[in-house]
């Protein structure tokens, strides 16, 4: 036993961070460090700047950049405990601190004006988009408020009275942002929030702020010389993240000066119509404290991605526009101005034709989203009426609400790993449930199925102590470790259980390879339930219970698990490295298999059918099920679902629909008896080249026009390819058909036009039909002005010659006079459709009527 | 008159075929027979024979890329015209021809 005596350690470590030690990690360990009574200074060995290593923005402030190495001084009694604490963290948990908050941030496709801007003479003025959407409407601009310089003259009398005035201003403001964190926000809403708090009461800060009422400075004064030491600080820093605090100590800073003097900086605005914001920077408790009903877009001079208030706006979907210089003084204050951040543009002047363009725009977004949800909101169904669920993969909630706004049938992969990584202490029964029952409120009634945490050797998880192994995937990882870590996965169980109260949650079991894991998995299962149920605790007794198929051996035991689980869901990635004993990742092997060798293709087939025998459900999760070439094996094999990135989901619900669940039973027949993997992928591409996507559907004839230029005809055409699904990238189509236009006219007289282009950006080979109702002007051959265009779109990567065919005898066609004239008078979507089906002799499926027709009638 | 052509186009997609189309009507206007090559985006179509050049007392290039196959034509006159010639003054060419 030690005598208590002052005890120093050291240790020195390098930052593996790529942004360097800024905001959150600095939080974590400033955290850590607050455990501790010993003094805790970290040193960053390249400036020499030393820092307080409980303070946020102490750390902040050392300006520690990727590849620094720094030392770190423990100084008191329990200056051991520290050292350990820190160093564990800083070697296991520090490396995993760089996962960025929250959001995809669209970047413009091109920075060209659209066709119909550009002739409106509409100038664009461009930024960086940080958050998605278009708004409109008049300008206001936001007065940037600064720290004053001088507060007041007086010097402090009474250091304690000042001292007593900024402790309560710290707790007011405090509160203040505490109770706004009350309000439900987004997690990252909240993430933010937090931020501000443990800014607000920094122990830097705080020092900062003795010292310089030490010196005999006011209360204000203090706070505001200390707000322009921080500002000036962070606002130096080399690193993006970190410059960008200074806008929220700032902040801070007023907001306690607020509390001291009493004034109100005229920071807030009252807006009280649709308004567009404008100014220099926006901090993140102003963005809050704006009537959101009337808040329609946000244009900002500082580029700001990664700045709160611009993580805010994404999470509340307010579109924003960053780095766009100057434009409080662009911009007038009260003009009607839109912000178009799909295209990451300001149009300055709101001139009709301006405001004629962005209803379309309106018109295109909405239809586009109705024909989503159409699809998206029905369960997929084969041409030939056998349904197949088409799920989600997510790992976290934000994953999980993008999964059901694509309309997802479930969630049939909830990975939950991400909850147990990158921490030094476990997740508590608590936060777990937190999670649990917000992904059940969202299904709204929609399966999700949690998978327990499935971890290994090859993660660094401090509280585990997973030995290292020399084969970590054939090693101690997922149900296996289970035995030795009941307590977490009784805490997980109990979490799950509880909130599956709130919606059909459903429990799996990763990596399972004996009934007798089954068995120990069940058992810790019915321990949960009765605990819960011995406190009273509402939970789902009926729980649906299933495992996962990784592992070769589950396959010859199906008979024993059915008895014993309710579910199955096939993980294809680990399955089929298991099955060809091949790493997936290595470059050498990795082309010498493929999910869909016939030796796996008659393994799954196998094993479905055995499953489905014993009455029970069996859905895939693995990348098999993401490849829409796979799909027609799938279907084949008779899947109750698949379940897929959320991204994907769309396309393959769509997908579904264009195939026969009796025809796909006969190509993996087919497939199961070729040789190789090439044999059957070659039975897979002409069973796609005979099932491509028709070229012409009624949706895309437009018999009534009323665009007035070329620029809006294309525009419109694109637009409804877009609206059809058949491309989600509308400028890169437009540049091709511009493209092409530029060479010579595609007017080619007699009042019609054949504007054409060769792009992928199209997702199928597509004619599209267009008839004005007054013609115009189209640069034609022979200058006449055109009332019927004609547009081509063929993929660049497939030439399919049937396709071609069409192609090249619709072009000859037009030459004729009685088909033209068929073509002007035709009434009906329906007509000219099946006109060109007779005339151009187009293969069965390559006009279909619009999915919707039946129901319209 | 025997004529042969080739069209094409770098797209490959409309124009090659409809100046073909155009070509064909307007020869027949002349009282010319003519066969058409088309080189689009499908390949070559009613490819032109040994016989049929051979037999051809001229031949029309109306063209905006390099033709493939050019060896087949040699020995044969050759008149070249961009593409677009075809399309808005296709009696200009056969005019050329007939004198």
């Amino acid at each position: 036993m030690t005598q208590t005596s002052d005890s120093s350690m050291q240790f020195v470590f390098s930052c593996p961070l790529s942004s360097g030690l800024h905001a959150r990690p600095a939080s974590h360990l400033a955290e850590i460090a607050n455990q501790f009574a010993c003094e805790c200074s970290l040193t960053n060995l390249r400036n020499g700047l030393a820092a307080n290593c409980k303070s946020v923005l102490g750390i902040i402030s050392a300006d520690v950049r990727h590849g620094d190495r720094c030392s770190l001084h423990l100084n008191g009694p329990d200056a051991h405990a520290a050292h350990t604490a820190l160093q564990q963290f800083i070697e296991e948990a520090l490396p995993q601190c760089d996962v960025p908050l929250a959001g995809i941030v669209p970047s413009p496709r091109s920075n060209k004006t659209p066709r119909p801007l550009q002739a409106a003479n509409a100038t664009c003025i461009f930024g960086t988009p940080v958050s998605r959407g278009i708004g409109h409407g008049p300008v206001v601009i936001l007065k940037r408020m600064t720290l004053p310089v001088n507060v007041d003259t007086q010097t402090a009398t009474n250091p304690s009275q000042e001292l007593q005035q900024i402790k309560e201003a710290v707790a007011a403001v405090r509160h203040r942002i505490g109770e706004k964190l009350k309000y439900s926000l987004t997690p990252t809403g909240a993430a933010v929030l937090q931020a501000d708090l443990a800014m607000a009461g920094d122990v830097f800060l705080v020092e900062k702020l003795t010292e310089q009422v030490r010196q005999g400075k006011s209360a204000g004064q203090a706070i505001v010389e200390t707000g322009e030491f921080f500002i000036d600080l962070l606002g130096h820093s080399e690193n993006e993240y970190i410059r960008q605090r200074s806008a929220d100590i700032e902040e801070i800073c007023l907001q306690l000066l607020e509390e001291v003097c009493g004034t109100s900086p005229a920071t807030s605005i009252q807006l009280h119509e649709p308004s567009v914001l404008v100014a220099e920077t926006l901090a993140p408790q102003q963005l809050l404290e704006l009537d959101r009903r009337w808040l329609k877009a946000i244009v900002l001079e500082h580029s700001a991605a990664t700045s709160h208030a611009a993580i805010l706006a994404r999470s509340l979907g307010i579109p924003t526009l960053a780095g766009v210089r100057n434009a409080r003084l662009v911009l007038t204050s009260g003009r009607e101005v839109v912000v178009d951040t799909n295209r990451g543009f300001v149009v300055p002047q709101f001139s009709p034709a301006v405001r004629r363009f962005y209803e379309r725009e309106r018109t295109t977004l909405e239809r586009r989203k109705q024909s989503w949800s159409n699809h998206a909101g029905r369960a997929a169904k084969t041409a030939d009426g056998t349904p197949l669920e088409v799920a989600a993969n997510a790992s976290s909630g934000e994953e999980l609400t993008l999964a059901f706004e694509n309309g997802a049938d479930g969630v049939g992969l909830f990975r939950t790993e991400m909850i147990f990584l990158g921490r030094e202490q476990p997740p508590s029964e608590d936060e777990q449930f937190a999670i649990y029952s917000e992904a059940a409120r969202s299904a709204g009634g929609r399966p999700v199925i949690i998978r327990t945490f499935d971890i290994g050797g090859d993660k660094k998880v401090p509280y585990l102590n997973l030995p290292r192994e020399d084969n970590p995937f054939l090693g101690y990882r997922g149900a296996r470790i289970y035995a030795d870590h009941r307590e977490l996965l009784q805490a997980q169980l109990r979490a799950i259980l509880r909130a599956s109260a709130l919606g059909p949650l459903q429990i799996m079991a990763p990596m399972v390879a004996t009934l007798e894991e089954v068995a120990a998995f069940k058992s810790e299962l019915a321990q949960a339930k009765q605990h819960l149920a011995q406190n009273g605790i509402a939970f789902q007794p009926e729980v649906k219970l299933g495992v996962m198929v990784e592992v070769p051996s589950v396959a010859f035991i199906l008979d024993q698990l059915c008895r014993e689980v309710d579910f199955f869901s096939i993980g294809t990635n680990d399955l089929s490295q298991y099955f060809f004993a091949a790493d997936r990742g290595n470059q050498k092997i990795a082309p010498l298999f493929s999910v869909r060798h016939p030796a796996f293709l008659r393994f799954l087939q196998q094993l479905v059918s055995q499953i489905q025998q014993a009455g029970k459900w069996v859905g895939m999760c693995g990348e098999m099920a993401a490849d829409v070439r796979n799909l027609p094996l799938l279907l084949g094999l008779e899947l109750d679902e698949i379940s897929v990135p959320a991204a994907e989901v769309h396309e393959l619900k769509r997908s579904v629909s264009t195939l026969g669940a009796a025809d796909c039973a006969k190509l993996l027949d087919r497939a199961m008896a070729c040789q190789h993997a090439p044999e059957v992928d070659q039975l897979l591409s002409a069973h796609q080249s005979n099932h491509a996507e028709p070229l012409l559907t009624d949706e895309l004839v437009l018999l009534e026009s009323t665009s007035q230029t070329k620029a809006e005809v294309i525009q419109e055409m694109v637009d409804a390819f877009y609206v059809a699904n058949r491309t989600d990238d509308r400028d890169l189509v437009e540049e091709a058909l511009w493209a092409r236009e530029a060479e010579y006219s595609t007017g080619l007289g007699h009042g019609f036009a054949i504007p054409h282009c060769k792009t992928d950006a199209v997702s199928a080979n597509s004619i599209c039909i267009l008839r004005l109702h007054d013609p115009i002007n189209w640069d034609s051959i022979h200058g006449e002005p055109v009332r019927m265009v004609v547009l081509l779109a063929l993929r660049k990567s497939e030439v399919v010659n049937t396709h071609m065919q069409v192609f090249s005898s619709l072009a000859r066609k037009l030459d004729d006079d009685d088909f033209r004239q068929h073509l002007l008078k035709f009434e009906t979507a329906e007509q000219v459709t099946s006109y060109l089906a007779a005339q151009l002799r187009l293969p069965a499926g390559s006009v279909k009527p619009h999915p919707l027709a039946a129901e319209r009638n | 008159m025997k004529i042969v052509a080739v069209t094409a186009c770098p797209t490959g997609i409309a124009h090659t075929y409809m100046a073909a189309a155009r070509l064909e009507k307007v020869a027949k206007n002349f009282g010319f027979e003519i066969k058409v090559e088309t080189q689009g985006a499908m390949g070559i179509e009613n490819k032109l024979t040994e016989n049929d050049i051979r037999q051809a007392q001229i031949a029309i290039f109306a063209v905006d890329i390099e033709v493939e196959g050019r060896e087949r034509f040699n020995g044969v006159k050759v008149i070249q015209v961009p593409l677009q010639e075809a399309l808005k003054n296709p009696e200009g060419i056969f005019s050329k021809i007939q004198r």
